[in-house]
C-alpha cells in the first residue's frame, strides 16, 4: 500500500515536471533566421582504439552544413574522458574538424567553444528570430528601450556531444566543461531508453539558467520537436519518445558589453547523443 | 592584422577568467583597429556562368546529406539516411525539382525559373567511409532575357557563409553571402556582347555547310543516291527540291519545339532512307511520282536530324530565325557541292549510258545501300 502510494506520488511528480514539455510540430517551409551549431561524431558508439571524427554542423532541424576546421574560430575543441581532458587535433580546413582516438572504454564528452562571430540583421528579422528562439525577454527589453533599428549581434557556440565506447558504467555521466552557456545531461543518456525521463540542466556562466527555452530534436523526425522552459534550477525533464540521435539546444542572449561594438551577444548551446 | 585579431578575439573569450587583466585587455581592445570577426564558412559554393549565347548555368556544389535533408523536409518526405552514393542519387532524383523553389535568379528584377539537375559526386562509388562526406552538384539552367544587365541571386538551402562566383568569358567576380542573403545586383556587363546578326548568319552558314561536308556522310550518301537515279537534270531537280523543302520544314518546326522525335528513332530511319533510294536505283532509272513523295518524306526525317545538331549548338534565342535560315542555306550549299562534284566526276560517262549504269550506278548504289543497311542496324542497336 505504502509503495504504491510512493510510486503514485512519484508519478505525479514526474507528470508535473513533464507537463512543461510541449511537443511542437514545426510548420514546414518556415525558415528560421538563426542557426544551431552542433557536433556530429562519425559514430556515437566507437570501439576502443577507434578514431572518431567530430564533424561540426550548422543548420536547423538537425540538418546541417559542414563546418570545416577553422582555427580562427576555435576557442576550445576538447574531449573530456576518465583520463582527463585533451584537445581534438585536426588539419585546418578539414571535415571532420577534429579527431580523437578512443584510448579506453568509457563515456567521452566532446566540446567545441567558438570565438564570437558577428551578424547584422534588420529589425524585422531580428524580432522574428527572438520569437523563434524563445527570447521574448530580449524583445521586451528592446521595446522598453525603444530600439527599432537594424541589429548587430555577436554570437558564439557552446556545442557538446556524448560518445560512449564499450559498455555503459553506472558511475559515468556528462561533465560540465565550463562553457559560457552549457547543457549538461544529468543522467547518462546511454543508460536511458526511449520513453524514460532524461533531466537536462542549462547553465550560464556556471550557474543554473531559469526560463530558458530548451528544445529536443530527433534526427529521423526533426519536425516534431519537444520544447520546455528550464525551471528555477535550470532543469528540464524530457521524455524522449524514440531512440536514435538527439540534439538538445538552447540560446541565451545578453546586452553586448559596451566595448563589443555590437548591440547584443548570444550563446548557442547544443548537446548531441544517441539513445536506444 | 591576423595576429592582432587572434589576440583580441581570445581576450574577449577569456576575460571572465582573468579579472585582473580585464582592464588592460579593454584598453588593448580599444586601441586595436576593429576588424571583422571570423565567419562560419560552409562547404557550399556557387558558380554562375553566363555564355555568349545568353544561356546561363549555375552550379551549386554542396554537402549531399544537408541538401537532401532540407529538400526532403520541404517535401514532407522521410529523411533518407543513405549510405551509398547510388542511394543518395536516387533520393535526389525524387526531390531535385524542389530546388528552384528555394532559389531566386533575377535578371534586372525579372525572375527566371531555371531547370534543375542534381548529380551526386561519384554516384557509382562503393558505400562511403564514415569519414568521407558526399558532395552533390545542382545545376540550374536557363536563358538570360535579352538586354538584361544585372543578376541577383538568393539561395535558401544553406545556413553558412558561401562564395558566389560569377564567371563570364571576360572576368570572374566573387562575392560572399550569408546563408539565404540576397546578393546585390551583379553586373553582367563584363560578359561578351551578344553576337551581331551578320556574325550569327556567317557562323551558322558555315555550320550548315560543314554539317554536310565533311561531317555528314549519311546525308552525302543520300544525296548521291538521288543523283545516281538519273543523269537528266529534271528528275534530280524534282528530288532535290522536295528534299530541301521537307528538311527545311521539319528543321524549323523541331527547332521551335513544335515537333519532337527522339534521335534513337530519327537516326535509324535516316539510315534506312539511304538504303531505300540506293536500292530503288537498282530497279529503275525513271523518276516515279512515289519517289518524289518518298524523298519528301525522307527530307522530313533528315530535317529532324539537323534540328538535333542545331539544338546542341545552342542557337541564341534572339537570332533563332537568322540562325535557322543561315544553317539551311549552308546545308543546301553543302548538298549542291556534293552534286556538282559528282557531276564533274561522272561527266566523262555522259554519252555512254549503258556503261555508266553498269559501272557506276549499280556498284555505287550497292555500296551505298550496304553502308546504309549497316548504319541502320548499328543505330538500332545503339
Amino acid at each position: 500500500m505504502r509503495t504504491s502510494f510512493i510510486s503514485l506520488r512519484r508519478s505525479l511528480q514526474v507528470a508535473t515536471r513533464l507537463a512543461g514539455v510541449v511537443l511542437v510540430v514545426q510548420m514546414v517551409g518556415a525558415t528560421l533566421l538563426a542557426h544551431d551549431m552542433w557536433i556530429e561524431p562519425t559514430t556515437f558508439t566507437p570501439e576502443p582504439g577507434d578514431i572518431v571524427g567530430a564533424r561540426l554542423r550548422v543548420g536547423q532541424d538537425f540538418i546541417g552544413d559542414p563546418l570545416r576546421r577553422d582555427d580562427a574560430l576555435i576557442d576550445q575543441f576538447v574531449v573530456q574522458a576518465a583520463a582527463g581532458r585533451k584537445p581534438l587535433v585536426g588539419r585546418p580546413g578539414a571535415d571532420p574538424a577534429g579527431l580523437l582516438r578512443v584510448d579506453a572504454p568509457g563515456l567521452m564528452v566532446i566540446g567545441y567553444r567558438s570565438h564570437p562571430s558577428t551578424v547584422e540583421q534588420t529589425a524585422e528579422k531580428f524580432s522574428q528570430y527572438l520569437k523563434d528562439e524563445g527570447l521574448e525577454t530580449i524583445a521586451a527589453l528592446r521595446a522598453r528601450r525603444g530600439e527599432t533599428g537594424a541589429v548587430r549581434e555577436l554570437f558564439s557556440r557552446c556545442a557538446k556531444s556524448l560518445v560512449l565506447s564499450g559498455t555503459v558504467q553506472p558511475t559515468e555521466g556528462d561533465h560540465a566543461l565550463g562553457f559560457t552557456l552549457e547543457l549538461v545531461a544529468e543522467k547518462n543518456p546511454y543508460t536511458t531508453t526511449a520513453g524514460q525521463e532524461l533531466p537536462v540542466r542549462l547553465t550560464y556562466e556556471g550557474r543554473p539558467l531559469a526560463d530558458g527555452l530548451v528544445v529536443a530534436i530527433n534526427r529521423n523526425n526533426p519536425t516534431e520537436k519537444l520544447s520546455a522552459r528550464s525551471d528555477a534550477n535550470g532543469r528540464v525533464h524530457f521524455r524522449l519518445p524514440q531512440g536514435g540521435q538527439w540534439l538538445i539546444k538552447a540560446v541565451h542572449m545578453i546586452p553586448a558589453k559596451a566595448d563589443a561594438q555590437a548591440d547584443w551577444e548570444s550563446f548557442w548551446a547544443t548537446l548531441t547523443f544517441e539513445i536506444r | 592584422m591576423a595576429e592582432a585579431f587572434d589576440e583580441h578575439a581570445g581576450g574577449l573569450a577569456h576575460r571572465r577568467h582573468r579579472g585582473r587583466w580585464s582592464g588592460a585587455l579593454v584598453l588593448v581592445w580599444a586601441l586595436i583597429p576593429q576588424v571583422a570577426l571570423a565567419h562560419e564558412i560552409g562547404t557550399t559554393r556557387v558558380i554562375a556562368t553566363v555564355a555568349a549565347d545568353r544561356s546561363y548555368a549555375i552550379a551549386i556544389s554542396s554537402d549531399a546529406s544537408a541538401l537532401l535533408g532540407r529538400l526532403e523536409l520541404a517535401q514532407r518526405r522521410p529523411i533518407t539516411s543513405g549510405t551509398s552514393a547510388a542511394e543518395v542519387q536516387r533520393a535526389f532524383d525524387a526531390v531535385c525539382h524542389e530546388v528552384p523553389r528555394h532559389v531566386a535568379v533575377r535578371f534586372d528584377d525579372v525572375a527566371s525559373t531555371p531547370r534543375a539537375t542534381c548529380i551526386v559526386d561519384a554516384a557509382d562509388a562503393a558505400p562511403a567511409d564514415p569519414f568521407n562526406v558526399l558532395g552533390v552538384t545542382v545545376r540550374l539552367e536557363g536563358v538570360v532575357p535579352a538586354g538584361a544587365t544585372t543578376l541577383r541571386w538568393q539561395y535558401g538551402l544553406t545556413t553558412t557563409s558561401y562564395a558566389l562566383l560569377l564567371k563570364s568569358s571576360a572576368a570572374t567576380e566573387t562575392i560572399w553571402l550569408e546563408g539565404d542573403e540576397q546578393s546585390r545586383p551583379l553586373a553582367l556587363a563584363t560578359m561578351a556582347a551578344a553576337p551581331t546578326r551578320a556574325a550569327v548568319a556567317r557562323t551558322y552558314l558555315g555550320l550548315g555547310f560543314t554539317h554536310i561536308l565533311p561531317k555528314g556522310l549519311d546525308h552525302i550518301l543520300f544525296v548521291l543516291g538521288i543523283f545516281l537515279l538519273s543523269r537528266r537534270l529534271r528528275p534530280m531537280l524534282w528530288q532535290i527540291s522536295a528534299f530541301t523543302l521537307a528538311h527545311s520544314i521539319t528543321l524549323g518546326l523541331a527547332l521551335y519545339g513544335v515537333i519532337e522525335l527522339p534521335s534513337r528513332i530519327v537516326e535509324p530511319l535516316i539510315a534506312a532512307s539511304i538504303v531505300y533510294v540506293a536500292i530503288e536505283n537498282l530497279w529503275t532509272s525513271e523518276l516515279k511520282p512515289w519517289r518524289v513523295t518518298l524523298v519528301f518524306a525522307f527530307g522530313l526525317l533528315h530535317g529532324m536530324g539537323f534540328a538535333g545538331v542545331l539544338r546542341e549548338l545552342a542557337l541564341p534565342r534572339s537570332e533563332l530565325l537568322t540562325g535557322l535560315v543561315a544553317f539551311n542555306v549552308g546545308v543546301e550549299a553543302g548538298q549542291l557541292t556534293v552534286i556538282l562534284s559528282a557531276f564533274v566526276c561522272v561527266g566523262m560517262w555522259a554519252r555512254q549510258s549503258d556503261a555508266y549504269r553498269r559501272f557506276v550506278v549499280v556498284p555505287a548504289s550497292i555500296v551505298i545501300a550496304a553502308t546504309g543497311a549497316f548504319w541502320t542496324v548499328q543505330r538500332l542497336v545503339a
